[in-house]
């Protein structure tokens, strides 16, 4: 039977276009501003520089979410969890491996282009995993963070390094784990190394020649502000890491980024004073890293409270008006919302159980109510959330995050000495159990047997109403999770959990949707893209990525 | 309080006489002796360093790492105690963990602390005359009527062939002097009555948010979906009596004694 002319052209065209090169133009700072208008693209860490992981999408919708199938799948060689965050520009994804690989891979097929392979120094110290959660892009150009604190830049059309800057001193216990952030011509990233002494820092590096343009340290020097904050010479290694990316307001010209814990860890007392700028939200200026402002959750904290989540920009209207605000669960158990023109603290509500505050004194500061020693503080040592990303959906007005409950964990308290490059924590941590030395969630799963049970702690999604803090759906987990989330315009919220399953839930009202069991732990957000005319869903699920879209 | 009792004796000489009659029966005894060299001094010294350098990524109970249980001594690559030192002194790169610059007494420490099987509690425990622990395993402490060799005793009771290379002692008479309060979440005596009716007896082996993983009073294993389930109710109180006034104390070590020695087959 013969075609109609104009049918075959349109049979050519799509056989022509499966075979066509993907027309990628370089990512400039502009496309990364206006990120929110090509949905088709992941192009920075949180999905945009708000980091609201919300994209504008709808193949994919709750009546056809059903539909999902598996595409593709990347398997990983490296052990570990595997906390990467891949980027997708024009067809093309981007994804780290533990260590310091880069993969970039066709992100229809799965099929793999190059692979860029950096060994980090020996040197290299890292409390909790060789993570290294993903790259940033800016022209042609890939930036990631390495283990041993370097910064390197690749050609994102071959892999080959172009150049490699040391950020920091690995034999101090400096170290990148987080994904950088592009800001305009420059690409900033913070340092990780809180349970090592470390003194922190935002800095940012030029994306041409990787010079370093401006440093902020987290803990401010002699002279400086908020240096009273320390007794003594204990600002030297108190911490303040800063090990999980920012976000940015090109509106405002501001940078916002989460600060982690002062050291050592558990024992304040070494550390008398807030502590500044550890477990704050720190605003600094694009151009030059000067603070404009800074809120603390967790002054002179004893708990380990990273302040490392990352910063999530809404629009939203405030007592009637509109208002630029910050939303934020904190792993010290509150959401809070806070004016990111002034900083000013506009609302703390806990979302689980805690216990080492009461209530917050007229200015927005915690009043902190230490537990005996012995007794147990809600919510444990790992946070009441931590640093796996939320979403906000300005479509349901709901903030979206996974969350430990019923966790709890018992401090001892030790002076620690300082000593380069060693572990500085001041002491230890028995999570609460209902036998004395049963199995305990820690960081990561260790196998496909939970013989710890929901008896020390159990997992959620959960959707909180920004204007209330107050929980509008929870979606239980039997395990905890530390799976990050994605939302759609379409009405979904992805994630996962420890326990292998990535789901789809119905973003008013959290029921289940769509599950699929992947066999192991997600401990990131899932991400969306489109190609070809196909909207994906990219998640990571123990040592494989999957690439799922609807079956045709 | 028998553990009060018991904390009396001083921990020392009795390690030396446990050992003395562990090997006068024919069992594997060598890691035992290697497991008894360490002071209590080391051990504890051991647990802070641990705490301080290890804990984070290791855990409270040595399982933080996925493939490695420290405090069960399952290695990925030490055996020996010097094989554990030179992973600690030289790290493991590729797993992101760090090189430690130790001094000799406190990777011995540490070591100590790992074989004591991360005997925290520092509770003093007295092992017995394995033989005669034996005779009272099969006799007047009843226990062989429900843990029997290959674990089809009554009560779902699970073997005890591997108790001495599983638990450490102190971990030993916290069982059997407070059962209940001993007991791990996931042994729960389970009931569950599906909807169709059927009721199901016996213990956890597994549980996520949609199933659970369930071995019957019959060694039968169930996977059962949790929309399948009408009730499903877990128990707080072991069905395993205590021996605590039961058993004299030097019962009761002769009891751990045997238990300790049993190191599978």
């Amino acid at each position: 039977m013969r075609l109609p002319a104009s049918r075959w052209a349109c049979a050519l065209l799509a056989a022509f276009s499966l075979a066509l090169p993907v027309m990628a133009a370089p990512v400039s700072a502009k496309r990364i501003e206006q990120a929110a208008g090509e949905p088709n693209n992941w192009m920075t860490y949180g999905g945009g520089y708000g980091s609201r992981r919300y994209s504008t999408l709808t193949q994919i919708t709750p009546k056809t979410v059903k539909r999902l199938q598996s595409q593709w799948v990347l398997q990983d060689n490296v052990i570990g969890v595997w906390e990467s965050n891949p980027l997708v520009v024009d067809g093309v994804m981007y994804v780290t491996q533990r260590p310091n690989d880069v993969v970039a891979l066709d992100a229809r097929t799965g099929k793999v282009f190059w692979v860029y392979h950096y060994t980090p120094s020996p040197d290299a110290k890292v409390c909790c995993g060789a993570n290294n959660r993903g790259v940033a892009i800016l022209g042609d150009t890939l930036y990631m963070g390495t283990l041993d604190a370097h910064l390197v830049a690749l050609n994102a059309k071959t892999g080959q390094l172009l150049w490699n800057t040391p950020v920091a001193d690995a034999k101090l216990a400096y170290s990148i784990t987080m994904a950088p952030l592009v800001v305009k011509d420059k690409i900033v990233i913070g340092v990780g190394g809180g349970e090592f002494g470390i003194r922190g820092f935002v800095a940012a590096y030029d994306a041409k020649t990787g010079q370093e343009a401006w440093k902020f340290h987290t803990i401010p020097g002699p002279g400086e502000p908020g240096h009273e904050t320390w007794a003594d010479d204990s600002w030297e290694h108190g911490g303040a890491s800063a090990w999980i990316t920012g976000s940015y307001d090109p509106q405002l010209n501001t940078i916002y980024w989460g600060i982690g814990n002062p050291g050592p860890d558990w024992n304040p007392a070494q550390r008398p004073g807030d502590n500044l700028y550890s477990d704050s939200v720190v605003a600094l200026d694009a151009d030059t890293g000067k603070l404009k402002w800074h809120y603390q959750f967790t002054p002179n904290d004893g708990y380990d409270y990273d302040s490392v989540q990352v910063p999530v920009l809404a629009d939203i209207p405030w007592k009637g008006k509109p208002a630029k605000v910050i939303l934020w669960a904190n792993r010290n158990g509150l959401f809070y919302v806070i004016d990111r023109v002034t900083g000013k603290f506009l609302l703390g509500k806990p979302f689980v159980k805690v216990n080492w505050m009461s209530g917050f004194d007229g200015n927005g500061r915690p009043i902190q109510t230490p537990q005996p020693e012995g007794a147990a503080t809600y919510p444990g040592n790992q946070g009441g959330t931590n640093w796996f990303p939320p979403a906000y959906n300005p479509n349901t007005g709901l903030f979206y995050f996974s969350v430990w409950e019923n966790y709890a964990t018992i401090y001892r308290r030790e002076e620690s000495k300082y000593e380069a490059g060693k572990v500085f924590m001041g002491g230890g941590f028995s999570v609460l159990t209902p036998a004395p030395g049963a199995p305990s969630p820690g960081i990561g799963r260790k196998g496909p047997i939970n013989n710890w049970t929901d008896e020390t702690g159990s997992g959620a999604a959960v959707a909180v109403d920004p204007h209330t803090g107050k929980r509008v759906w929870t979606f239980p987990q039997f395990d905890v999770t530390e799976a990050g989330m994605l939302t759609t315009k379409a009405g979904l919220v992805f994630t996962g959990g420890r326990e292998g399953f990535v789901y789809a839930l119905d973003a008013k009202t959290g029921k289940p949707l769509w599950k699929s069991h992947l066999g192991g732990q997600i401990n990131m957000a899932p991400i969306t893209y489109q190609v070809g005319g196909k909207q994906y869903v990219a998640v990571i699920a123990g040592r494989t990525l999957v690439a799922f879209a609807l079956r045709d | 309080m028998p553990l009060k009792r018991l904390a009396i004796t001083i921990r020392k000489t009795l390690l030396i006489a446990g050992l003395a009659s562990l090997s006068a029966v024919p069992l594997r005894v060598s890691a035992q002796i290697d497991d008894h060299q360490y002071s209590t001094a080391a051990i504890q010294a051991g647990f802070k360093l641990y705490s301080r350098q290890c804990q984070l990524c290791h855990g409270t109970n040595g399982d933080g790492i996925a493939g490695v249980n420290l405090a069960r001594q399952r290695f990925k690559r030490a055996s020996s105690d010097d094989d554990i030192k030179n992973t600690i002194s030289a790290g493991v790169a590729t797993a992101g963990m760090p090189a430690f610059r130790f001094q000799p007494d406190e990777l011995s420490s540490l070591v100590a602390f790992i074989r004591s099987g991360f005997d925290t509690s520092g509770t003093p425990f007295k092992l017995g005359n394995a033989a005669r622990g034996k005779a009272i395993y099969e006799g007047k402490g009843g226990c062989q009527s429900c843990h029997q060799p290959k674990g089809e005793g009554r009560f779902n009771a699970p073997s005890l062939s591997e108790e001495g290379s599983t638990r450490q002692p102190a971990e030993i008479q916290r069982y059997l002097l407070e059962p209940s309060a001993a007991m791990l979440p996931i042994n729960r005596p389970a009931v569950i009555v599906t909807r169709d009716g059927r009721t199901l007896r016996g213990r956890r082996v597994n549980e996520d948010t949609f199933s659970v993983q369930l071995r019957d009073q019959d060694q039968v294993l169930h996977s059962i979906a949790k929309t399948d389930i009408k009730t499903y109710e877990l128990a707080k109180t072991s069905a395993m009596p205590s021996v605590a006034g039961k058993l004299a104390p030097d019962e009761l070590a002769d009891l751990i004694g045997y238990l300790v020695s049993l190191k599978g087959p």
